[in-house]
């Protein structure tokens, strides 16, 4: 079978899994009168999701960032291992001036390998690793937080499906701006909707305004670094999304998992966790890859 | 630094599973757990996790650590959901009974009224969610401890991962010590050069940024091997054909029956849920202490 013949093969089994899924959804709406299918909604949003993510991968198939190869193998077992012995050691070894402000220098790990060797060695590295730290440490196994941790190593990966840095910076612009404007101008629009966590009517106005003042960080943040250096602005920005993302993903998915309100989940784990991470991956990653691109101009690997 | 898996041999029933059905039934009970709310269905997986750990025989000593740790977070979360409101999405109960009002304590320079409304529905729901947490962390605690870390690459590859990523996998396993000792070797040779990791001094960026002594040798170092181990591979020939593993898994009929349980946990779970039953259950005692 040829690539082409391959890659419609996959295409028409996913699109099929697709119509089966709505259809199906559609159906139990039908029967239950929308009502129970709220209970099946999170596993409803996880299959759009992956579904999303594979369509993402489809119409990027040929890129050679998804290559996987013997180089990919290793530096997915190294940065794994990596990641999860830095975890452990930064956890669990008494350094008190370490645990007590630099909760997670670690953090650069996944983000480093996903932006230098691509998103899939950046998705293993954060999600194994992640198993990796918490066996060492007994904590247990976690599938949202490896899930959480594959992302912050995936997205900072996908820089390498544009052509050169540069244009990759230009999307995410585009990207947050648009977002910002059409989020914006729905709140502003209708201010006064069912909140989603709560189920009740909430105004929504401070978001927007939230959104936008946050947008106007990161856009601003992306040329004030762009002039020092383009790979800088680029593993910060990406490596903060991926950050934000998956963070974001396994602190929503314990509002389903374990039941958090959405203030905890946001109070609890999502501020407690990204804002550290943040601030480790903007101080650390840049000068691992700076020690990085000296070793590649020796080397000429 | 000598980095030490936490896995003992231990001739338990748990460890004579297959990894394989383990895990199959560890993300049955998960899925399973969490599409219900019913406090006596929570206990009801809380008693199969906690008889799997007793199977398991895990000493107090080996877990004490984490047990603590766990706890303060479990208890911390229960209690930040209880005081922000209504825990779970909006449909894991929708009308509230109150029991009790504290406040309204006025905060005197911004004016802001707290109350914090003590109802029969988050009363309720703060005990189903701490038993949920903890059914949750008993199964995926028992893991690091009772199976074998050299198993992990093939186990997943029984599971459906590719050869390459199953590989990856054991492979990681495989490092990890080496990077510890890696990790020593460059600590101690920081400090040789009065490098004092115990004496950070200046402000939150300063420090972590002298965190980076110790965090760039050692992955740059691992990275630069790491051209060696893709030339050695490629030399034999990694990737041509379908890999195979010294370890063997094989299941057997308990192994089967682990499985076959695992899916019909899964299938009635999901079931009962999409019937609605296993909601938000309210004992008829609070509902009365709400009514006064």
């Amino acid at each position: 079978m040829t690539t082409g013949e391959f890659t419609k093969n996959r295409v028409i089994t996913w699109l099929i899994v697709l119509i089966v899924f709505v259809a199906l959804l559609a159906l139990a709406s039908l029967l239950t009168s929308g009502d129970k299918i709220r209970g099946i909604a999170p596993l409803g949003v996880t299959a759009i999701g992956l579904i999303g993510v594979f369509v993402v991968y489809l119409v990027t198939a040929r890129s050679a960032a998804w290559e996987v190869g013997t180089r990919q193998v290793v530096y997915m077992a190294i940065g794994a291992a990596l990641y999860g012995v830095f975890n452990y050691i930064f956890n669990t070894i008494p350094m008190p001036s370490v645990s007590q402000v630099a909760l997670r220098p670690s953090i650069c790990i996944p983000i480093f390998f996903g932006y230098v060797f691509g998103p899939v060695v950046g998705f293993f590295t954060g999600a194994v690793g992640n198993i990796l730290g918490d066996f060492l440490t007994g904590w247990g196994v976690y599938p949202a937080w490896d899930l959480g941790n594959g992302l912050i190593g995936m997205v900072p990966g996908l820089v390498m499906l544009f052509a050169d840095k540069k244009r990759s910076l230009n999307f995410l612009t585009i990207l947050v701006a648009v977002l910002i404007v059409v989020t914006a101008a729905l709140v502003f629009l209708n201010p006064q909707v069912i909140g989603p966590w709560t189920g009740e009517i909430e105004d929504f106005s401070f978001w927007a305004w939230a959104f936008i003042i946050g947008g106007v960080v990161v856009i601003a943040g992306r040329f004030v670094l762009e002039r020092i250096n383009v790979d800088l602005a680029a593993v910060n920005l990406w490596g903060t999304l991926g950050i934000i993302i998956g963070i974001g993903f396994a602190a929503i998915a314990d509002i389903w998992v374990n039941g958090y309100s959405f203030a905890t989940a946001i109070i609890g784990e999502f501020a407690p966790a990204a804002g550290p991470n943040i601030l480790n991956a903007m101080i650390l990653t840049p000068i691992l890859l700076a020690a990085y691109r000296a070793i590649q101009a020796r080397t000429g690997r | 630094m000598l980095i030490a898996w936490r896995y003992r041999e231990r001739d338990t029933i748990i460890q004579r599973l297959d990894p394989r059905a383990r895990i199959i039934f560890m993300l049955a009970m998960l899925f399973s757990i969490i599409q219900f709310w019913d406090l006596r269905l929570m206990l009801l997986f809380l008693g199969v996790a906690v008889l799997q750990y007793a199977l398991a025989r895990l000493t107090w000593r080996e877990t004490r650590r984490v047990w603590i740790l766990i706890s303060i977070i479990i208890v911390f979360m229960t209690i930040l959901t209880f005081l922000t409101g209504r825990g779970g999405v909006d449909y894991a109960y929708h009308e509230e009974h109150l029991i009790h009002r504290l406040g309204p304590l006025s905060l005197p320079i911004v004016r802001w009224h707290i109350s914090l409304d003590i109802t029969a529905e988050k009363t309720i729901f703060a005990l189903s969610q701490l038993a949920r947490m903890y059914a949750i962390t008993i199964m995926a605690i028992t893991i690091p401890y009772t199976v074998n870390p050299s198993l992990y690459g093939v186990t997943f590859r029984g599971l459906g991962l590719p050869d390459k990523f199953a590989y990856a996998m054991d492979l990681a396993f495989r490092f990890v010590p080496t990077l510890g000792r890696d990790f020593t070797v460059t600590l101690d040779s920081q400090r040789a050069r009065g490098y004092e990791v115990e004496k950070l001094s200046g402000g939150l960026v300063a420090q972590i940024r002298r965190l980076a002594p110790l965090l760039v040798p050692v992955t740059i170092n691992a990275i630069v091997g790491a051209e060696d181990i893709v030339d050695a591979m490629d030399l034999r020939a990694f990737g041509v054909g379908p890999r195979t593993w010294v370890h063997r898994l094989t299941y057997r009929r308990a192994d089967y029956l682990l499985i076959a349980a695992s899916v019909l946990l899964f299938v009635a779970s999901t079931a009962l849920a999409f019937l609605g039953l296993g909601r938000l259950w309210v004992p008829a005692v609070l509902l009365r202490l709400a009514a006064g």
